[in-house]
C-alpha cells in the first residue's frame, strides 16, 4: 500500500474533537532512562525535510520529529496545546487567538545561540505558506484564513473568512523559524532550508549522509524535556523485501509500515513487536459518472454487489481491516453503523444490470444498445505495490464473472494524476483517501468541486447531497450535524459514487528493546519523545 | 580484361557459402548447439501456438483466492499457483506471447535499419558514411536502460515503445557488421569486379552482398535479439515498467514471485526464471552454432 | 617509450575528443527532443494538489526561468550545461550535477568492480581452449558462461541474498549496520559479484576473446615466432588479448550501466541507476537529462580509452581500421 506513502491525498474527515481546557505540559521526569538510538527503515527517500514544500509521507514523518504546531493531537485523537499554551475562540467562531509559550527556543544554528520562538515566526510561516510562489500542498487547506495579526510577541490572532467545522484542528500546521529560510518572501525547493531545516521539535537534524540517511539527534532544550532517545536515523530502502530482511537481521530497528506479506514472518520472530495502528484512510473504487454507462446508479450498485470485499481483505491483507459502507472512519461519530455494506451477491448484480437494460452479448460481455460494458480502470504504477495489484486483479476477475470487462491500465504516477484529476480520462480508479484531523467531505462529493485538479474527480453531482453538505456546514450544533452526516452516509452508500472498500489496519514492526511506543495514525512520530530503550539494551 | 572477369566469377563463387558441404564439415559440438537451439525455438513456437489456441491445462486468468501460492502438484496445478491463485504452467505457456510480436518487431527494426544504413555507408562511403557512423555512435552512447527509462518517463511504459528502443539500439551493431562485410568485399575487389561484369547495383547489393554474405549475420542477430528482448523485459518488470498484469510475461512472473523468494517459496519465481534461462541459452547457442557453421569457423 | 607512439596517439586522442563533443551535443539534443515531445508537463509535479490555472503555471515557469520557445529552451539548457550547471532537480531542489557526481562515483565502483569480476570469470574460460584446444574439461565452463549470461539479474540478486545472507549468514545485510562491523566492507562484494556474474556479458566476452585469440594465433607473425621457438603467447598478447579485451569492455559499458540500475535497487546501492529510476517515476527531467549526458560521457570515455590503447599497440592502425 504505497498509495499512502507517495500520495498526500489528505481529505478531511469529520473527527469531532471536544475542546478540552488547556492543560499544562507534563515535565519529562517520568523516570525512564535516556540514551540509545533508533534506526528505522523507509521505503524511498524524502524529497525535502521542511513541512511546507514536502508532499510525501516520509517527509511528513520526519517533520513530525523536527517541528511543532500551535496545537497538537494526543493519543486519544484530542487537540492539546503545543506551541500555544492556550487559546480563545470568539463566540462567532471567526477569531482564534493563540497565547504562545514563552519557554520555546529554536534548534541552534551552527555556532549560534538558540533563538526564542515568538509570534513573528507564526506570522512568517503563514505568510510563506500563502505566498503565490511558494509551492506547497498546504495552501488550499488554509484558504479559509483571512488574516493574521500579531497582538504582542507571544500572542497571535487569526481571523477567519467563515466559521470552520472543527477549526482548531487546522492549526496543527508546523511552524518554521523566521531566521530559517534564506528567502524571506517565499519558499522553494532550492532554498537550503528545505534540506537543513531547524525547528522546535524533540529532535534536531544533524546531517543527511551521502547514502540518503537522515540523522537526527535529541534536542536538549526541548520544551517538554529532552526526549529519551539520543538519536533517530531514517534509512532509505529501494526494495521492500530487503527492508524486511534488514529488520529481521537487526540492521534496522523499526519499519513504520509493514508489507502485509511479511506479517507472518515478523510475527514468528520473538525479538520483534508487531504493533497495529489505525491507518485513518480508506480505499475505494471511484467512478467517472461522465461516462453515460456509469451515470446509471444501478450499474455502480451492480459493480459493488459483484465484488467480494471480505474475500479480498482476507486473502490479500490477512483480514487486517474493516469493510466500510460510507466515506467516514468506522468508529467515528459520523459513521452510520445502521448502513450495512452491500453484500457480495453476483446474482443481484446481474439482475440490476438487466434492469438497467443490459443483456449478455455473444462474447459474454454485457451490452446495451450495442455498447459494451467495458470500463478502463486506471491505476498508478508503483514498484512493489503488491496489495494494489492484487486488488485490481481481483476486481477484474469478479467483474468478469458478471460480464463486465475491466481493462486495467497501469500508469506512471504523474501521468495517472493528470488523467484522473485534470483530463478526467478514466472510467474507474482505485485509490485511497487519507483522513486528516478536521472537517468535511465537501471536496469529494459536492458539485462545486468538479473541475481540474479538484477532488470530485468523478464529476459526481447530486442536488440532494449538495444541499445536505451545505446544511451541515451551516449548523454548528453537533447533534444536528451528526444527523445530517448519518443521512449523507446512507445516501452515498445507496448512490455508490464510489465502491467503498475498507480501512486497513497498518502495522509497525520494531525491536522489542524499544518501549512505550505510541503511534499516531499517519504522522507516526508524534509521541516519539516518550519512547525509550532500557539501559541494558542500549548498545 | 578477361582475367578480371574470370577473377570476378571466381570470387562470386567463393562468396556464395550455400554449399551443402559446410554442414558436413561442421563440428559435432556446433551441431549440438544448433540442435538444442532449434529444440528451444520449436518449444517457443509450440507454446505460442498452444497459447493462441487456448489449449492450456487451466485458464491463465482464473483466480482461486482460496489457493494462493500453492506448491507444485497441488489440486492439479502442475507447477503450483501464483500470488493470485492462478495456474503457473498455463501462465508460462501464455507468457511467451508477451515477447513474440514485440520481439520480432525489435529484430525487424534492428535488421532493416541496420542494413539500410550499413549498405549506404559501405557502398557510398564519403559524407554519407561519416553521417551514418555519427548516428551509430550517437545511439551507442546511450546506455539502453537509461534511454528506456527516459522514454518511459516521457511517454508511457508500453512494451512496444520499449521494443522500438531495443530495436533502435541494436541498429549500430547490425550496421557496422554489414558495413564490415562490404568493406571486406571491397578490399578483395569483389564489388569493382561485379560492376565491371555489368551487374546492376541492385543485384549486387541484394543478391551478392545481402543474401550471400549477410544472411548468417541476420540469423544470428535475430536469435540474440530475441534473447535480449526477454532479459530486458524482465529487468523492466522488476522496476515496475514491464508488461503489466494481468497479461502474463515471464518477467512479471519472476518479479511477483521473487517477493516470496526470501520466505522460502521458491517455485513462484524459479519456474519462470528457469524458463527464461533455458530459452535464452537456446537462442544464444543457436546463434553461436550457426555462426560457427556458416562462417566456417572451427573447421581447422 | 618510443617517440613514434606520441604523435598518432595524440592525433587519435584529439579526433576522439572532438567526436565525443559532437556526440554529447547530439545526445543532449535527443534527450531534449524526447522530453519536449512528451505529453506531460514536468512542472505539474510542482503544482501537485493545487488548483492550477494557466496563469499560475506561467508564473512558475517565470520563477524557474524557463524560456518560451523550444529552441531557446534547448540553447538555454545547453548553455548552462556547458558551464557545468545542469539545473536543479524538480523533486528535491538540489543542483543536479553535484548529485549525479556523488552517486555516479558509487556507480563507478559498482560497474568497474563488476567488470573485473566478469573478466576474472570470462578470461580463463576463453583462453584455455585457445591455448590448448577444446578439451572435455573446458566445455562445462563454456556452458557455465552461457548459463550465467542468461539469468535475470535481479532474481540472481535475490537468490544470492537468500543463500549468502539468509542461509549461511556470510555477509551483513547492509553496509554500516551490522553488529560485526569489521565485516561490513564485505557487503560491497555481494552486489559487485551479482552484477559481475549477472550482467549478461560473460558469454560475449568469452566468445569475442576466443575468436580473436584463435584468429591471431593463426597469423603469420605468430606462427613465425612459434617456429622460431619463441612464446607464441607473448607475441599474440597485444593483438589477441589486449585489443579484444578493451574492445569488448568499451562496447559493454552501456550494458553494465543498465544492469547497475537493477542491482542498485536490489542492494540499496546509492548510485546513478536508482536516481534514474526515481527521476523516471517523478518525470524529474533535469535529473534524467543530466544522467543521460553523464552516462554518455561514461560510455564515450570507454570508447576513447579503447581507441587510445588500440593506437598505442599498433600506431599504424590509426589511419586504417575505422569502426
Amino acid at each position: 500500500m504505497r498509495r499512502l506513502v507517495t500520495t498526500f491525498f489528505i481529505v478531511s474527515l469529520a473527527v469531532f474533537v471536544l475542546l478540552l481546557p488547556p492543560a499544562k505540559a507534563a515535565p519529562k521526569n517520568d523516570g525512564f532512562p535516556q540514551g540509545g538510538s533508533l534506526n528505522y527503515g523507509e521505503y524511498g527517500r524524502p524529497a525535502t525535510l521542511d513541512p511546507i514544500t514536502s508532499n510525501d509521507m516520509i517527509s511528513l514523518r520526519i517533520s513530525e520529529l523536527i517541528f511543532n504546531g500551535l496545537v497538537g493531537i494526543d493519543e486519544k485523537q484530542e487537540i492539546v496545546p503545543d506551541l500555544a499554551e492556550r487559546w480563545d475562540i470568539s463566540p462567532d467562531n471567526l477569531t482564534y487567538t493563540f497565547y504562545l509559550r514563552h519557554d520555546v527556543t529554536w534548534h541552534p544554528k551552527e555556532g549560534e545561540e538558540p533563538r526564542p520562538f515568538t509570534a513573528d515566526d507564526v506570522i512568517f510561516t503563514y505568510n510563506i505558506m500563502k505566498h503565490p510562489q511558494t509551492i506547497t500542498p498546504l495552501k488550499v487547506r488554509y484558504e479559509f484564513i483571512d488574516s493574521v495579526v500579531k497582538l504582542d510577541d507571544y500572542t497571535v490572532q487569526f481571523n477567519l473568512k467563515r466559521p470552520i467545522l472543527n477549526g482548531l484542528a487546522k492549526f496543527t500546521f508546523k511552524i518554521i523559524p523566521q531566521h530559517g529560510p534564506e528567502n524571506k518572501e517565499f519558499l522553494t525547493r532550492e532554498d537550503p532550508f528545505v534540506h537543513h531545516p531547524i525547528g522546535t521539535g524533540p529532535y534536531m537534524l544533524k546531517n543527511v549522509t551521502a547514502d540518503g540517511e537522515v540523522i537526527l539527534v535529541a534536542n536538549e532544550n526541548y520544551y517538554r524535556g529532552r526526549p529519551h532517545l539520543d538519536k533517530f536515523v531514517a534509512r532509505p530502502f529501494a526494495d521492500q523485501n530487503i527492508m524486511s530482511q534488514a529488520l529481521m537481521f537487526n540492521a534496522i530497528d523499526m519499519i513504520v509500515l509493514v508489507n502485509p506479506r511479511d506479517i507472518p514472518q515478523i510475527q514468528g520472530d520473538k525479538r520483534l513487536v508487531l504493533q497495529p495502528y489505525n491507518a485513518l484512510s480508506y480505499s475505494f473504487f471511484g467512478y467517472n459518472v461522465r461516462n453515460p454507462l456509469l451515470a446509471d446508479k444501478r450499474v455502480r450498485q451492480a459493480i459493488t454487489y459483484a465484488v467480494n470485499r471480505q474475500e479480498m481483505l482476507d486473502s490479500f491483507f490477512n483480514g487486517q481491516g474493516t469493510i466500510i459502507s460510507g466515506p467516514f472512519a468506522p468508529g467515528s461519530w459520523a459513521y452510520n453503523l445502521d448502513v450495512e455494506p452491500l453484500p457480495f451477491d453476483p446474482q443481484k448484480a446481474v439482475s440490476l444490470l438487466e434492469e438497467a437494460g443490459f443483456s449478455k452479448g455473444d462474447d459474454g460481455i454485457m451490452q446495451k444498445d450495442g455498447k459494451k460494458l467495458s470500463l478502463i480502470l486506471k491505476v498508478p504504477i508503483e514498484k512493489e505495490s503488491e496489495g494494489v495489484k492484487r486488488v485490481v486483479l481481483g476486481f477484474q476477475n469478479y467483474l468478469n464473472k458478471i460480464g463486465v470487462e475491466i481493462k486495467g491500465e497501469f500508469k506512471e504516477w504523474q501521468a495517472w494524476k493528470e488523467d484522473v484529476f485534470l483530463k478526467h480520462d478514466f472510467d474507474v480508479v482505485f485509490a485511497s483517501w487519507v483522513f486528516d484531523d478536521s472537517a468535511d467531505i465537501t471536496s469529494l462529493f459536492h458539485s462545486s468541486e468538479i473541475g481540474p485538479w479538484r477532488n470530485n474527480f468523478g464529476g459526481y453531482s447530486n442536488p440532494e447531497i449538495d444541499s445536505l453538505i451545505v446544511e451541515s456546514k451551516l449548523t454548528l450544533d453537533h447533534e444536528k450535524r451528526r444527523t445530517i452526516y448519518r443521512k449523507l452516509h446512507a445516501l452515498l452508500a445507496e448512490e455508490c459514487p464510489y465502491t467503498f472498500l475498507w480501512t486497513l489496519t497498518n502495522y509497525a514492526a520494531y525491536h522489542h528493546k524499544l518501549r512505550h511506543v505510541a503511534i499516531h495514525p499517519y504522522k507516526f512520530f508524534s509521541f516519539s519523545d516518550r519512547w525509550y530503550i532500557p539501559e541494558q539494551e542500549q548498545r | 580484361m578477361t582475367g578480371m572477369k574470370q577473377y570476378a566469377q571466381a570470387s562470386l563463387m567463393v562468396t556464395d557459402p550455400s554449399s551443402r558441404s559446410m554442414w558436413k564439415q561442421a563440428a559435432a559440438i556446433d551441431l549440438l548447439y544448433v540442435g538444442y537451439g532449434l529444440f528451444i525455438v520449436s518449444l517457443v513456437v509450440l507454446s505460442y501456438i498452444l497459447g493462441s489456441l487456448n489449449f492450456l491445462p487451466h485458464n491463465p486468468q482464473e483466480m482461486d483466492l482460496s489457493l494462493l501460492m500453492a506448491p507444485p502438484g497441488v489440486a492439479g496445478h502442475l507447477l503450483g499457483t501464483d500470488f493470485m491463485g492462478r495456474d503457473i504452467l498455463s501462465r508460462l505457456i501464455v507468457g511467451i506471447q508477451a515477447y513474440f510480436v514485440p520481439g520480432l518487431l525489435a529484430i525487424a527494426i534492428a535488421i532493416t535499419l541496420g542494413t539500410v544504413f550499413g549498405v549506404l555507408a559501405g557502398y557510398r562511403g564519403g559524407g554519407v558514411e561519416t553521417a551514418v557512423l555519427y548516428l551509430g555512435n550517437l545511439v551507442d552512447s546511450f546506455p539502453r536502460l537509461v534511454l528506456i527509462l527516459l522514454v518511459i518517463a516521457a511517454f508511457k511504459p508500453d512494451i512496444y515503445y520499449i521494443m522500438i528502443i531495443v530495436g533502435l539500439t541494436n541498429v549500430p551493431n547490425v550496421l557496422s557488421q554489414v558495413k564490415g562485410k562490404i568493406n571486406f568485399l571491397k578490399q578483395k575487389n569483389f564489388i569493382e569486379a561485379a560492376v565491371a561484369l555489368g551487374l546492376k547495383n541492385r543485384v549486387i547489393i541484394f543478391k551478392h552482398i545481402l543474401w550471400y554474405n549477410c544472411r548468417s549475420l541476420f540469423i544470428i542477430q535475430a536469435t540474440l535479439g530475441m534473447a535480449e528482448v526477454i532479459l530486458i523485459e524482465t529487468s523492466l518488470s522488476y522496476l515496475g515498467f514491464g508488461v503489466q498484469e494481468p497479461i502474463p510475461s515471464w518477467g512479471n512472473m519472476v518479479q511477483s514471485g521473487a517477493n516470496y523468494l526470501l520466505q522460502g517459496k521458491f517455485w513462484l519465481s524459479t519456474t519462470p526464471a528457469l524458463a527464461i534461462l533455458f530459452t535464452i541459452l537456446g537462442f544464444h547457442l543457436l546463434g553461436d552454432g550457426l555462426n560457427n557453421i556458416l562462417e566456417g569457423r572451427r573447421s581447422t | 617509450m618510443r617517440l613514434s607512439f606520441v604523435r598518432p596517439v595524440a592525433q587519435q586522442l584529439f579526433r576522439e575528443l572532438a567526436l565525443t563533443a559532437l556526440l554529447l551535443l547530439g545526445v543532449s539534443f535527443v534527450v531534449f527532443l524526447v522530453l519536449y515531445f512528451s505529453p506531460g508537463d514536468p512542472f505539474s509535479l510542482l503544482l501537485e494538489g493545487q488548483m492550477v490555472t494557466a496563469e499560475t503555471q506561467q508564473q512558475l515557469r517565470m520563477a524557474l526561468g524557463v524560456p518560451e520557445h523550444w529552441y531557446s529552451q534547448y540553447l538555454f539548457w545547453l548553455g548552462n550545461m556547458v558551464q557545468g550547471n545542469f539545473g536543479t532537480s524538480i523533486r528535491s531542489g538540489l543542483p543536479v550535477l553535484p548529485e549525479i557526481i556523488r552517486v555516479g562515483i558509487n556507480t563507478l565502483y559498482l560497474t568497474v568492480g563488476s567488470m573485473v569480476v566478469t573478466l576474472l570469470i570470462a578470461v580463463p574460460i576463453a583462453l584455455s581452449p585457445a591455448q590448448r584446444g577444446e578439451t572435455p574439461l573446458n566445455w562445462p565452463f563454456t556452458m557455465f558462461a552461457y548459463l550465467v549470461s542468461a539469468l535475470p539479474v535481479f532474481w540472481l540478486g535475490y537468490v544470492f541474498i537468500y543463500i549468502f545472507i539468509h542461509q549461511f549468514k556470510l555477509f551483513p545485510i547492509l553496509y554500516g549496520y551490522s553488529s560485526e562491523r569489521e565485516l561490513t566492507p564485505l557487503f560491497f562484494l555481494l552486489p559487485i559479484l551479482v552484477l559481475g556474474v549477472g550482467n549478461g556479458t560473460i558469454s560475449e566476452v568469452v566468445r569475442h576473446l576466443r575468436d580473436e585469440m584463435s584468429r591471431v594465433l593463426q597469423e603469420d607473425y605468430v606462427r613465425t615466432a612459434r617456429a622460431k621457438g619463441a612464446s607464441a603467447w607473448r607475441h599474440a598478447f597485444k593483438e589477441g588479448f589486449l585489443i579484444p579485451i578493451t574492445e569488448i569492455v568499451a562496447a559493454k559499458i552501456p550494458f553494465i550501466l543498465g544492469g547497475a540500475v537493477v542491482v542498485e535497487q536490489v542492494f540499496n546501492w546509492p548510485g546513478m541507476g536508482r536516481l534514474a529510476w526515481q527521476a523516471a517515476l517523478d518525470r524529474d527531467y533535469p535529473v534524467i537529462m543530466g544522467i543521460a549526458v553523464v552516462a554518455a560521457l561514461f560510455v564515450r570515455f570507454g570508447t576513447l580509452t579503447q581507441r587510445v590503447v588500440y593506437v598505442m599497440v599498433n600506431p599504424r592502425a590509426s589511419q586504417e581500421r575505422e569502426r
